[in-house]
Parts: structure tokens; sequence; C-alpha cells
């Protein structure tokens, strides 16, 4: 059992192959405050990846109401309960329990859903937390009563719970980008993966035999394209990119800039250990208990630092956001100009610019050349 | 340390056992109750959880195999026969298949690596699975059998049991989800596969499959037949034929325990296997 760096924990934790992280690492941000659970990015992975036998609940992405939905069931109650009491942060270190810590005969501490546990996908769904009571709802921030939306795909994770658990090291991390693909060929479908990943984004094909999972759209980002779930976003709360480790941060790199910069995109559940690369702003409106439950210690400086940006005081922060769901294309780099955001490749050639701001227009109610009224819609 | 203890036990209880595998003429039957099975000595092998590597196995349901052999010179089957209460013949969700394996090393010699081999001390492991025989005897185990109220509006790609059109435009899809390989894994006309292996985790198909076999379950235990030629042409083949001594092993899964991969009960010493001319 080696032992491997995990910047998120600001420690060692264990696993079972030596330290060495891609050359680069595929990254998505996504911004919870903005997610409506249209379910687009659900229907876009669908059709392109998972329209076969075998697949019919497999939703390599997802979307969950948050705290009363899961997919599969119960799978983060299930994940809190493993980890149990031994979750503790001192400060941003973790100190607690990893599944990677695993067991006297089991590499990663996991469990295994049943065939029933994934039936229902949108149990919960739009569920508040607790009961509303009279004379609340919008009384102060955080909101007592409140929900969420969490998309999720595969976390590409920077130590994956699926690759250690693998007894057939069939599982394996693309060293060009980072993604975690399962080797259909080596794939006996033992369910070592589903069992392991924390995160549940591994599933077993029952008529195909083998198990299966998010590919990071891997033929789009080998062309420099982002994968369908984040182009297709109506809300446009995605945006991939590749991530640095914290002491080669890039400040013109819009994943670094919104996660080691800014630190307002967060992992989800770190103390798992396995540097999960999907990262999300948590959404403002959610207790802050259950956000650093989640998220970790960083959830509540993530917090301010929108409600700053909502004000105006992060106008930097705000420009980036307007980059997300702008392009198809991979963005690399970015800059803030007067009134645009401005997106570049790899080698700084532009991709894309957007405004900031729309002229704004105002006309009369008549139109005297034409000698019209205008009717009052946009 | 406990397991170690197991294990030290067993190696002391299981040595000297040999397995004769008798020569008969003619054709061996596939059938597990032929009268022909009456002339070969059966061995009991005690078995043990996996206990080496994780992830391991620590329950017992199944304690002993016994084993039986035959030869026509020119092929040789296995006889397998264990006590398993429950008769598991899916791979689905979190349900596990019955099987057996045996364990032949291609260097005839007890000190290749039981443990599937090692490093250039390949093995030739014979995989008998309850879910591949329910297929061949009760059709494909696709969607309409495992949910035959399901309902679902339309599949645009995929034909029984799982193969997409060559012409269909999602090319990638088509490499990666499913794939010419997968669907012949699925398609084999034998409830046997032939993989070899070098060590833990390396075991892996091979290109030519010509093991047979039958298992049919009867009053609580499941009778196996395996069936191989012992040279197949354009393959690699263990040394071992008529007049032969070489080793074998055992391993055996019971589905409802979980039992799948690393998680199985085996003969932890090579059994000498006495081959009849």
């Amino acid at each position: 059992m080696a032992k491997v760096y995990n910047w998120q924990l600001k420690r060692e934790v264990n696993y079972p192959y030596e330290h060495k992280r891609p050359k680069r690492q595929f990254a998505v941000v996504m911004d919870l405050n903005k997610c409506i659970a249209c379910q687009t990015c659900t229907v876009a992975c669908k059709t392109t990846w998972t329209p076969g036998r075998g697949q019919e609940y497999q939703l390599w992405n997802n979307v969950e109401t948050k705290p009363n939905g899961f997919y599969p069931l119960g799978w983060d109650v299930k994940l809190m309960e493993l980890l149990g009491d031994d979750q503790r942060w001192e400060g941003e270190k973790y100190v607690g329990r990893t599944v990677l810590d695993g067991t006297d005969t089991e590499t990663v501490i996991g469990w295994m859903p049943d065939d029933l546990d994934w039936a229902n996908p949108n149990i919960g769904e739009d569920e508040v937390n607790k009961p509303v009571d009279v004379g609340t709802v919008l009384e102060g921030l955080p909101h007592p009563i409140w929900m969420f939306y969490l998309p999720r795909i595969c976390n590409h994770c920077t130590y994956p719970a699926c690759v250690a658990a693998c007894p057939r090291q069939a599982i394996y991390k693309r060293e060009e980008d980072g993604i975690v693909l399962i080797d259909p060929e080596r794939c006996e479908g033992y369910q070592e993966c589903v069992k392991a990943c924390p995160y549940k984004k591994s599933m077993f094909n029952y008529v195909a035999r083998i198990s299966q999972k998010c590919i990071g759209c891997f033929p789009r980002v080998e062309q420099g394209l982002q994968p369908q779930c984040v182009i297709t976003c109506i809300g446009k709360i995605r945006l991939m990119g590749f991530i640095n480790t914290p002491e080669k941060a890039e400040r013109t790199n819009p994943i670094d800039f919104l996660v080691h910069i800014k630190k307002v995109a967060l992992p989800l559940y770190p103390q798992t250990g396995l540097e999960p690369n999907v990262y999300y702003i948590p959404p403002i409106n959610v207790s802050l208990d259950f956000l650093k439950q989640m998220f970790g210690p960083g959830a509540e400086r993530a917090v301010r630092t929108y409600m700053a940006m909502r004000e105006g005081r992060e106008p930097e922060l705000q420009a980036l956001l307007h980059l997300f769901g702008s392009t198809d294309r991979i963005v690399h780099h970015f800059a803030v100009g007067k009134n645009e955001v401005i997106g570049y490749d790899e080698d700084w050639k532009e991709i894309v610019r957007v405004p900031l701001y729309e002229p704004f227009q105002i006309r009369p109610h008549k139109d005297e050349k034409i000698g019209v009224v205008r009717q009052d819609i946009p | 340390m406990r397991f170690l203890l197991i294990l030290l036990a067993l190696v002391a209880f299981s040595s000297g056992e040999t397995l004769v595998s008798k020569r008969i003429k003619g054709e061996i039957p596939l059938d597990p109750f032929a009268k022909v099975w009456e002339k070969a000595k059966g061995v009991t092998v005690p078995l043990a959880g996996q206990t080496v590597t994780k992830p391991m196995e620590t329950s017992l349901p199944v304690s002993s195999i016994t084993v039986k052999s035959l030869n026509n010179g020119k092929e040789i089957a296995f006889l397998l026969i264990w006590e398993d209460k429950t008769e598991d013949r899916f791979h689905l969700i979190n349900t596990f298949s019955d099987a057996v394996a045996v364990q032949v090393p291609y260097r005839p010699s007890s000190e290749v690596p039981v443990t599937m081999g090692g490093e250039k001390d390949r093995v030739l492991i014979l995989h008998w699975t309850a879910f591949r025989q329910e297929n061949l005897e009760k059709g494909y185990s696709d969607v309409e059998k495992i949910h035959p109220n399901y309902a679902y509006d339309w599949y645009p790609h995929a034909k029984p049991p799982y193969r997409y059109p060559e012409d269909w435009a999602n090319q990638y899809a088509l490499a990666y989800i499913g794939g010419e390989k997968v669907f012949r894994k699925n398609t084999f006309k034998t409830p046997v596969r032939e993989v070899v292996a070098e060590g833990f985790g390396s075991s892996t198909w091979k290109d030519v499959q010509t093991a047979q076999g039958k298992g049919v379950y009867r009053n609580g235990k499941w009778y196996v037949v395996i069936k191989r030629d012992f040279v197949v042409e354009n393959s690699s083949n263990p040394d071992w034929g008529p007049g032969k001594t070489t080793y074998v092993t055992f391993a055996v899964w019971d589905g409802s325990s979980g039992h799948r991969g690393a998680r199985k009960v085996l003969s932890y010493q090579w059994i000498k296997l006495k081959i009849e001319r």
C-alpha cells in the first residue's frame, strides 16, 4: 500500500498504486446556484452513450434533489454511515477516515447497492429538507427551509476507488487527461468497482455483463471539445477544463481560478480521500452544516465569496461565470476585458468573446415613423 | 495471522492426495451422470476462503469438492461435485452465479505458484459458470427474460445480447461500450471459458475457446463436467497428456454468498494428477 498526497485533504492517503498524476487532469465546475434539474444533461448523456440493453437505469449523468434525493438510493447517507463519526477536519486538514483506508479483507471501504436501489432515479425530487412551518421561507440566509439540485457525473478522481478495487486491473486512468475508463474487454462484471465507488458512478450492465461508467466523453475531449452534458446545459452551469495542483495553479486557467484562486468551487465529499475532480459552487441558500459535510470546511468561504460576487465585489469571478456554456471548445485560459470575457485555447488563440452586459435599449411606446404602438413585450 | 494458520492447516491436511485420470475408450460424455464416471475414483479436496489477496473471502459456504477425471488419449475431462444449498444461475446487479474452475500449470511442477501462476509461469484455468449454462439451456438472460413486464420505448441500436450495428453513427460507443469482443464473450456456445493467468489479476481469455462442459444441479449438489483436448491446435497448451503427471487445483464460487472473482473458496495445494496411458 503506497502513500499518495491528496491536496484536497492536505495529507497523504493510502493507495494500492504509486503516486502518479496524469499529464493533465479532466475537471468540471458546476454552479449549483443555477441548476434547475431540467435533466437536459441527463438526456444528452443517455442518448449519446447509454441507449442500449441493460442500460435502462444507467444514468452516467444524473441530477438529484438534495438532501432527500439519491441515485442510487441513499448513496451518500451510506457513505456517511461508513465513514461514521470519524470525519474530522483540523482546520483545512482532514484527519478522519477515508474509504481508501480499507479493511483487513477489502482494499476499499464500500457497499453494494441492490438492483432496486438503481430503479428510482427521481426519488425525493423537489422535496425540501423539512416540513415548511408557518411564517418562514425567505427570512434571512441560510434559509431554514431549503433544497437544491445536485448534478453528478463520474468524478474522474485522482485516486479512483474503482481502480483500487478492481482485482483485474480492468480500470485505468488515462495519462493524457486523467479520464478514468473501464476496459470492456478485461472487465468480467465482478462489480468490485460498483461496490467501491463512494459516489456510485460505476454501474453494472447485466446484459453485456460488464460494468460501465461515465467516460468523460473522451472522444470529444481528444478533439478539444467539452463533454455532452456540459455543452447541452441550458442553465449554463457547467464548465469543463483541466485542473492543476494548487502549487501549480494558473490564474488564467478558469478551473484553477475557481478552485484554487477564488476557492469558490469545492469537491464533493472530499473526505472519501479520492480527490474527486468535479467541483461544485455550493448553493448559498443551504444550511452551512450540510454544505460543510458535503463539500468540506471551505464551504463557508465559498458561499461568502459568491454572495460578494452578487453584490458586485468579485467582478473577475462574475465575468468568468459568463464563459460557462458559451462555447463547445475546451477553454484553457481566460481574460477579462472592459465589458467582455474572452476564452482562449491552449495556445492562447481566441475561442470566444462574451459581453458582460448587453446594450440596453429604450424605445418609445409609439413609433412615430411607421405610426404603430409597441406592445409591452421584449 | 488467523488466515495463515488456516492455510497451513489445510496444506498439511491435503498433502499426498493423487487424482488419477482413468483411461477409457471412445467419447467422454458431457453428462455428469453417465455410467462411465463410475470407473473413475473420486478424490475429495478441502477448500478454504481466498485470503491471500484483497478482496478476500472469509465465508466458507462450500468446504470441499469431490473430483474425478477421465481421459481417452485425446481429451481429458473432470467431474466436479460439491454441495451448494442454493442454485444461482444468474449474473445480474448484485447477483452472482455459481461457478467452478480447474487450474493446470503449463509447466508440470508443483513449484508453479498455486495462486494463479506467476510471472512467466503460466496456468490454464477452465472456468465453468452456471449463468452461461443457463443462457445455453434457457435462452440468453436478456432484459425480456429478467424483467418480463419491463417497458422501454425503443432500443435504437443494441441487438440482443449486445451488439451495435456496424454502420451506427456513434463509432465511439461501438468501440467502447459494446464492441465485438464483449459480444463474442457472451455468445460462446459453451458454459466453460478458457483463461490463462500469470498471477493475480492477470487472467485473460484465450483467443481459441474449445473447452466443453455441462453442469446439473440436483438434490443440493452441483455436478459439473469440464472437458478439453490435451492439445488444442493454434493455441498454447499445458505440458500434459497420456502417461504424464501434472498438477491441478480447484476453486468454487457460491453465487448467493456474493462470490465472484477473487471472492471464492479454493484448494491451496497442488494435487498430483496422474494421467493414465
